[in-house]
């Protein structure tokens, strides 16, 4: 450990020696993760031997395969001509017959049917996406909250909650 | 990888003639990096020699794509992410359990986990990271342990360099407490 004869100021070992390294560093701009005391130099993951040496070969091997596959449709082209050809058919059948009846609408869903469909099915939908498709403008806010607000309701809160009220500018006369 | 090389790389994965030999490059180059970063989300080896493959697979499906907006590797690192994090959904889904509990399931089976060395303390810290959101747990591996600068995270998780700071510092300050409690 480094000592100033003047001072009893100490340095961490090699301070000086790295200095020049550290700086150069700092000024290319890379930055170092400081390691921490309390968490472990590894976290403790393995790999089995040999397993990134014979992955190139086992990618290749599944490329292969998935390319072979692409050629073996081929020799089904001519079944899936017909099979097109009856889809086809069908359509023109089927399409004629439901043309003369009216088209299912949204209106003929059941709201229970809705229901049922968006309880089931993950949306993963996020709430900017969800705002876009929902109208904003007309909803209020006693759409989307279970216990319905009355005004009083909401000015008792803010007069708890809110340390001065004055600051929100309410027009009272509309409350009273 | 210099960018002068990537860009030339990418122009032979685009080529039909040359896309094999460049794929081959491209696995060596990057497999070992994607794969602990697969690893340290879904931790299990099995499962991340699958998503890695998978990975490489959608990577050579849709080189075509590529715009070059990002680099490759960011490009790469993102489809890796997906597919790990789509892999552990599709998991809880099919076992019928929460993301949450499916977590802690996963730490649980790291104690007979014949590719895991770790001892009670690297045990704890996989505790700790399952405790936390899916971002601060991958910003906190990838500058931690995987040593990646916050510009090339920033790529790769879309996020500002400032946001990922402070992801990272409350990833730091949650582990802290958790390793130091009792």
């Amino acid at each position: 450990m480094g000592e100033n004869e003047e001072n009893n100021f100490k340095t961490p070992e090699g301070y000086f020696e790295s200095f020049n390294e550290r700086l150069m560093g700092k000024i290319r701009g890379e930055e170092e993760t400081e390691k921490l005391s309390f968490l472990p130099k590894s976290d403790g993951f393995s790999v089995p031997e040999g397993y990134f040496q014979n992955l190139d070969q086992k990618m290749s091997s599944r490329l292969g395969d998935q390319e072979t596959k692409v050629i073996s449709l081929k020799t089904y082209r001519k079944y899936f001509y017909g099979a097109v050809a009856a889809a086809a058919v069908f359509l023109v059948i089927f399409g004629l017959n439901f043309n003369t009846e009216t088209p299912v609408a949204f209106e003929d869903l059941a709201s229970a049917e809705i229901d049922a469909y968006l309880e089931s099915t993950e949306l993963d939908l996020s709430s900017y996406e969800l705002a876009e498709m929902v109208p904003i403008d007309e909803i209020e806010i006693n759409d989307v909250v279970e216990e319905q607000l009355e005004s009083e309701n909401i000015l008792e809160y803010l007069d708890e909650n809110i340390e001065d009220i004055d600051e929100l500018n309410l027009n009272f006369e509309d409350y009273e | 990888m210099q960018l002068l090389a990537e860009e030339a790389l990418i122009d032979e994965l685009k080529s039909p003639e040359t896309r094999e030999r460049a794929f081959g490059v491209l696995v060596n180059t990057y497999k070992e990096r994607l794969y602990w970063h697969i690893r340290r989300i879904v931790l299990n080896h099995d499962d991340a020699d699958d998503v890695l493959q998978n990975t490489f697979i959608k990577v050579y499906r849709n080189i075509d794509g590529f715009k070059g907006d990002s680099k490759l590797y960011s490009w790469m690192y993102r489809i890796a992410t997906n597919e790990s994090l789509t892999f552990l959904k599709q998991r809880s889904k099919k076992a019928g359990i929460s993301d949450e509990e499916l977590k802690t399931r996963m730490v649980e089976n790291l104690q007979a986990d014949v590719y895991f060395e770790g001892e009670e303390i690297q045990l704890k810290l996989q505790q700790a990271l399952a405790t936390l959101p899916d971002k601060q747990k991958l910003v906190f591996n990838m500058k931690y342990y995987q040593e990646m600068k916050y510009e090339e995270i920033s790529e790769v998780l879309e996020t500002s360099v400032g946001a990922l700071k402070t992801s990272y510092h409350l990833a730091v300050k949650k582990i802290e407490t958790y390793l130091k409690a009792d």
